[in-house]
């Protein structure tokens, strides 16, 4: 990933834009944390925000008029949240912190003229910032309007207090008479900032023009304004806060000698990117205070819990691996990023690349179309290419396509025929997990069309998921010339995944879901049965036309069907997708338990690894097949195959068309495939968890028939025997009795034993 | 990994060499890194024995350490 690839990505992220009081309040202040921490009862949490973004807290959050609230999500579900009488509240009830953080001194010197409210942001502003700064008041005192307001709202105690703070940052106050234009023409200020929020002398601010609407800076140099709301504006006070805020920022550009406008933040007045769903909330009313004047702290905790947290998370809310990292797609893109960029040190986000399922839910319901699926396949592309995608990462599932597309890969036409007018392409999952019911939908298939072939093979996703380009490009390859040495022939495929991989990346061959065929003509044995919960397949997220394929299929049949939430193009992945089983097989149980728990009732899919990966939790999991046809219906609640189960099924489904379908004997099984084995139901669970197959123990047990090498228990006699099969060691501790072996336990591992010595 | 991952029981003898298994220095290596460690080894013919409890728990971390590196 280039870096303006990640900039690309993060762009489509909005997750981290403002929320719609944040970007509506002239200040930027974080509303929305101010807040959650009142509604959290952290009050001096909620006042350090506030005193982050606002010039004289004390005085800002009394006064203003909360424009913010105008843009409030809550808006329409009860009112807005009452920002501004929260700000009050908090502000009441936390003391001020009595030391400021000051920058060093700077040289040059500050006008401030007029002392109205943004005349002092911008005296409170610079004085901050280090610079040297005299306030011009009028004999009243500073404050200008301020010292108007009653009493109720603005207590004279605070203003004073506001003004000691301003002292305390070494603000020179300065009376003066009147004030006019005498004043910013003084020799002795390389800046004045003329705060119009005040008394001046008749047609001296005439004089001055108008500013920039950015910058308030003014025609003539060193001079800026600002405080130009009417007296009636709706917001005066917070407008003309911001106005000298603005004029600040302008300020200091201007006495460093830096750009005004380069890189200035504009203000949002409400407008922002971020999106949140207001799905499935309920209105809730404002808080009314009871004595009409201001919240008790009761009753801001109260209104602040009204707040719905604006913030997207479309994806995140709906993915159980996106959560489960603990953060969101932009930072996502980073990490993924970092990992590439990483020359020494741990590429900690490989787990974080290797578990995403590549369903494409988060692609579907985010506003910007943020696909992590291609984000992540990307990453591991790049991985493979560079030579560090761990090996153990997806090890099992190539090997499992590798044998499919050997030892369980066949192609014929229909027996007695030299072409077919279709191809019945079941897929390697189905043949594994149901051959006795791919053999039966294959004869139904044939009474519907004499000329359907059969096409045992895996379409290469597993190589597609596991980044390894080269592999699967050569996969496509061989499945196009096999195609094309058939004839050409339409292929029917009994699996949402080998159809999105045809679909995709073969486009040449016309392809349909075999389910749209039977739709048309269910088997006449095809009975409902009580109501479940149809389960589309993630790999037929955008294949509406099988999706009501199906549902349309059972209806004929009189098979109901209970909703289930996550459906259609909105449908969820059980867990084996993308691998994620591999890599991650902590994280795909829970991603199936989640799935499972969306229902109460059974479920229904029409993909066999769903099928299998969902019934591993125990819930009752149908596949059509067992509701297309009677005879050879398997029960919901039946247990999946194991690993070792599925690779015999696909083998022997092999031989039985062979030998069924074109009177062939099969081909002599392997020397190994004769040994006998024996192991108690707790050790054909720890091979499963392991993946090691009855097969590699076979294999094992061979090699030392071959060799003669085992280490033998000097009391027991019990026997470990090992041997290196591709990639992995393989462990074996047994005992053998009359030339059958009673398995122990088994494992293995990925390294190499050099060499040793006692 | 210079460690030692002698099992408690050592009770093995190594066939055909009838030779039992005594502490010995192992070579181990993945992805591009080696190390040596103490396993049971046949002395005769220098076979080692990985015991499940290694292998399936420090051996497979490292595994996993070094497939991040
Ligand atoms: S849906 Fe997800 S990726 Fe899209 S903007 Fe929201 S948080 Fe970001
Ligand atoms: S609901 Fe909360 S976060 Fe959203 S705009 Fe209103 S105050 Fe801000
Ligand atoms: S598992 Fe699916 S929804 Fe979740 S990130 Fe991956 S592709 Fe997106
Ligand atoms: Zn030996």
């Amino acid at each position: 990933m280039e870096q303006k690839d990640l900039r690309e990505w993060e762009a489509r992220c909005i997750q981290e834009e403002p929320p719609a009081c944040r970007a509506g309040c002239p200040l930027g202040l974080d509303a929305k944390g101010f807040v959650l921490a009142v509604r959290d009862d952290n009050l001096p949490g909620a006042r350090a925000i506030l005193e982050k973004s606002m010039p004289l807290a004390g005085l800002v959050a009394r006064m203003c008029e909360a424009p913010c609230e105008q843009y409030c999500l809550r808006q329409s579900l009860g009112g807005s949240v009452a920002i501004g009488l929260l700000e009050r509240m908090c502000i009441n009830a936390v003391p001020a912190k009595t030391k400021f953080l000051r920058l060093p001194p700077r040289p040059k010197k500050v006008a401030v003229i007029g002392a109205g409210p943004s005349s002092l942001t911008v005296a409170f502003d610079l004085a901050k910032k280090g610079h040297p700064v005299t306030l011009f008041h009028l004999p009243g005192g500073p404050g200008s309007w301020l010292c108007k307001v009653p009493e109720l709202v603005l207590s004279e105690g605070v203003l004073e207090e506001e003004l000691q703070r301003l002292a305390g940052l070494g603000v020179n106050f300065c009376q003066v008479s009147v004030l006019g234009e005498a004043l910013w023409t003084q020799d002795e200020f390389a800046a004045f900032y003329i705060g119009q929020d005040d008394e001046y002398v008749e047609g001296d601010l005439l004089k001055l023009g108008v500013p920039d609407s950015i910058t308030f800076s003014l025609e003539t140099e060193r001079l800026f304004t600002g405080g130009l709301s009417v007296e009636n504006h709706k917001y005066r006070f917070i407008t003309d806060v911001s106005q000298g805020r603005e004029a600040a920022v302008s300020i200091d550009r201007f006495l460093q000698g830096a750009s005004l406008t380069a890189a200035r933040v504009d203000l949002r007045h409400g407008k922002t990117n971020l999106y949140t769903s207001l799905d499935g909330l309920q209105r809730e009313e404002v808080v009314v205070p009871a004595d009409g004047l201001g919240y008790t702290k009761q009753e801001a905790i109260k209104e602040a819990a009204r707040c719905i947290n604006c913030e997207c998370l479309e994806c995140v809310k709906r993915c159980v691996y996106l959560k489960e990292f603990g953060a969101y797609p932009k930072t996502y893109a980073r990490r993924v990023y970092n990992n590439s960029a990483i020359v020494k040190g741990n590429h900690q986000a490989n787990k974080f690349i290797n578990s995403c399922s590549l369903c494409g839910q988060c692609e579907t319901v985010c506003p910007n179309d943020f696909s992590v699926a291609t984000l992540c396949l990307d990453a591991r592309r790049t991985m493979v290419q560079e030579d560090r995608m761990p090996g153990s990462a997806h090890w099992f599932a190539l090997e499992e396509m590798r044998s499919a597309r050997t030892e369980g890969a066949l192609i014929r036409h229909a027996p007695g025929k030299d072409f077919s007018t279709s191809l019945f392409y079941p897929g390697c999952q189905l043949a594994g997990i149901r051959p006795q019911q791919t053999l039966r939908l294959y004869g139904y298939l044939q009474e519907l069309d004499p000329a359907t072939g059969l096409w045992l093979d895996c379409c290469g996703a597993p190589g597609h998921w596991a980044g390894r380009v080269q592999e699967f490009d050569e996969i496509m390859k061989e499945l196009e010339e096999k195609w094309h040495e058939m004839g050409e022939p339409l292929v029917l495929t009994g699996c949402s995944t080998c159809l999105q991989m045809f679909r995709e990346h073969l486009p040449q061959i016309n392809v349909e879901s075999v389910w749209v065929l039977l739709a048309e003509k269910p088997p006449e044995s095809a009975k409902a049965c009580a109501p479940m919960a149809l389960s589309d397949p993630c790999t037929s997220r955008h294949d509406s036309k099988t999706q009501n394929a199906v549902r349309a299929m059972m209806e004929k049949i009189g098979q109901s069907l209970t909703p289930l939430p996550m459906s259609g193009e909105l449908t969820e992945c059980c867990g084996f997708g993308g691998l994620m089983q591999n890599s991650n097989p902590d994280l795909a149980k829970k991603v199936t338990a989640a799935r499972v728990t969306q229902t109460s009732s059974d479920i229904l899919t029409y993909c066999a690894m769903c099928r299998d990966q969902l019934a591993r939790t125990g819930k009752p999991v149908a596949h059509v097949l067992d509701i297309l046809f009677q005879d050879v219906a398997h029960p919901a609640s039946e247990a999946s195959p194991s690993i070792s189960e599925r690779r015999k099924n696909r083998r022997q489904l092999k031989s039985q068309v062979l030998s069924k379908y074109h009177g062939e004997q099969p081909k002599a099984t392997e020397d190994w495939e004769a040994i006998a084995l024996t192991m108690s139901p707790e050790v054909a669970e720890i091979l499963e968890e392991r993946r090691i197959l009855e097969d590699d123990i076979r294999k094992v047990l061979f090699h030392v028939q071959q060799q003669g090498k085992v280490f033998v228990h000097g009391e027991s006699g019990r026997k470990i025997a090992s041997a290196r099969l591709g990639q992995v060691t393989f462990w074996l501790q047994y005992t053998e009795t009359d030339g059958s072996f009673m398995v122990e336990s088994c494992w293995s591992h990925r390294m190499i034993i050099a060499g040793g010595s006692a | 990994m210079n460690l030692s991952f002698l099992p408690p029981d050592m009770n093995w003898t190594c066939e055909p060499c009838g030779e039992k298994l005594q502490p010995g220095i192992v070579e181990l290596q993945y992805v591009g890194s080696v190390f040596k460690v103490e396993l049971p080894v046949c002395p005769k013919c220098g076979k080692a024995l990985i015991s499940e409890d290694l292998a399936i728990g420090r051996m497979l971390e490292v595994e996993l350490l070094l497939e991040d590196k």
